[in-house]
């Protein structure tokens, strides 16, 4: 099984190494690619200085366009498994494994780190938590699933699901959405729990400003998935 | 409507018809994205010579006067054109966002090659 981690990097300096260095112990199985989206600080520098694998992209295209680039290598270069791992250390290594384990031994299509299923770890905040129950129950009431952190960007995947992301990816906020779309295709989807840190660096994609345009544009992204 | 009216909408139609021509003679814009401009602008200038032809258009919607039919037109279009852009924007965005994807992965692949040799 070739499984590869997809690091989508947007001035990231202060944590990449960090991240980087979490996988290559904890997940040593695991290959990875930073996917650096045209960051304007050292950190396509420090990836190369420390020999990693970094796709470069020539512009910036926002999280969905760079995730799916990884979607992309991940799927030309024959991996079974592919993870998206984010490179501001929210994300723990050591549930790599965990995850793999799952998604080969249930035969699942998706297996996402849920934050909500077990307590401890860094949960968001308050209003960041009502949004997101709030996709887990638009998510139940329009495709029948219970997904407790749809916005969660720690999720492994098969080929199928890869062939399906490559295709067609949403370019902003691409979690709920991608995540509506599995389940209307009817795909094997199950979250596990995982405890996330608070990032190390880097800046949220989600400023305060933006939560409204988020909450609309998620919301009616999954409503237009139903009618699909 | 009033032949003052008439004549101030003739010269601004042919000078913008002008203009647009002139620029697409300069190949600083492409003929496929104006030519809906240029065919809105001659068929609000067939409207504005030949006020008559609106006439029963208007009284059918309801409109009072020919000149409010030839702005209402005019509305129209433009949002017509506006959205047409955004179609071709969308398409853009697309075709960019894979391209670049392309370069990324070409530029990793080439560099593989380059440690084996």
């Amino acid at each position: 099984m070739k499984k590869l981690a997809i690091i989508p990097a947007y001035n990231e300096e202060e944590s990449i190494l960090q991240t980087i260095n979490d996988i290559r112990e904890n997940a040593p199985e695991f290959d990875f690619v930073v996917v650096n989206d045209r960051s304007g600080d050292r950190t396509l520098e420090m990836c190369r200085k420390d020999g990693v694998k970094v796709l470069n992209l020539p512009i910036n295209l926002g999280i969905g366009g760079a995730v799916q680039t990884g979607y992309l290598y991940a799927y030309r270069n024959g991996y079974d498994v592919a993870v998206q791992f984010d490179g501001d250390g929210q994300h723990d290594a050591k549930y790599l494994n965990i995850m793999a384990d799952t998604l080969e031994r249930e035969q699942l299509d998706m297996v996402i780190g849920s934050r909500f299923l077990e307590s401890g770890g860094f949960k968001s905040y308050a209003l960041r938590r009502f949004g997101i129950n709030f996709f887990g129950v638009l998510l139940k009431v329009l495709f029948g699933t219970r997904i407790t952190d749809a916005t969660s960007g720690m999720r492994m995947c098969n080929r199928r699901v890869m062939e399906l992301f490559i295709k067609d990816y949403p370019a902003d906020y691409p979690e709920p959405e991608t995540a509506a779309r599995l389940l209307r295709h009817k795909f094997r989807v199950k979250e596990i729990p995982v405890v996330m840190r608070e990032r190390a660096g880097g800046e949220s994609s989600i400023s305060p400003g933006r939560a409204v345009y988020y909450m609309i544009k998620v919301t009616l992204a999954i409503l237009i998935e139903r009618l699909r | 409507m009033t032949v003052k009216v008439q004549i101030i909408m003739v010269v601004v139609l042919i000078a913008a018809l002008a203009l647009l021509l002139n620029m697409v003679r300069k190949r600083t814009l492409e003929l496929k994205y104006i030519l809906v401009w240029i065919m809105s602008g001659i068929i609000l200038l067939l409207f504005v010579i030949f006020p008559q032809l609106m006439d029963h258009v208007a009284r059918f919607f309801g409109i009072y006067s020919p000149v409010n039919m030839v702005f209402f037109l005019g509305f129209v279009l433009s949002v017509a054109i506006i959205f047409s852009l955004t179609v071709a924007l969308s398409r853009l965005t697309a075709r960019v966002r894979m391209l670049a994807q392309m370069i990324a992965l070409e530029e990793d692949a080439k560099k593989e090659t380059g440690t084996k040799e």
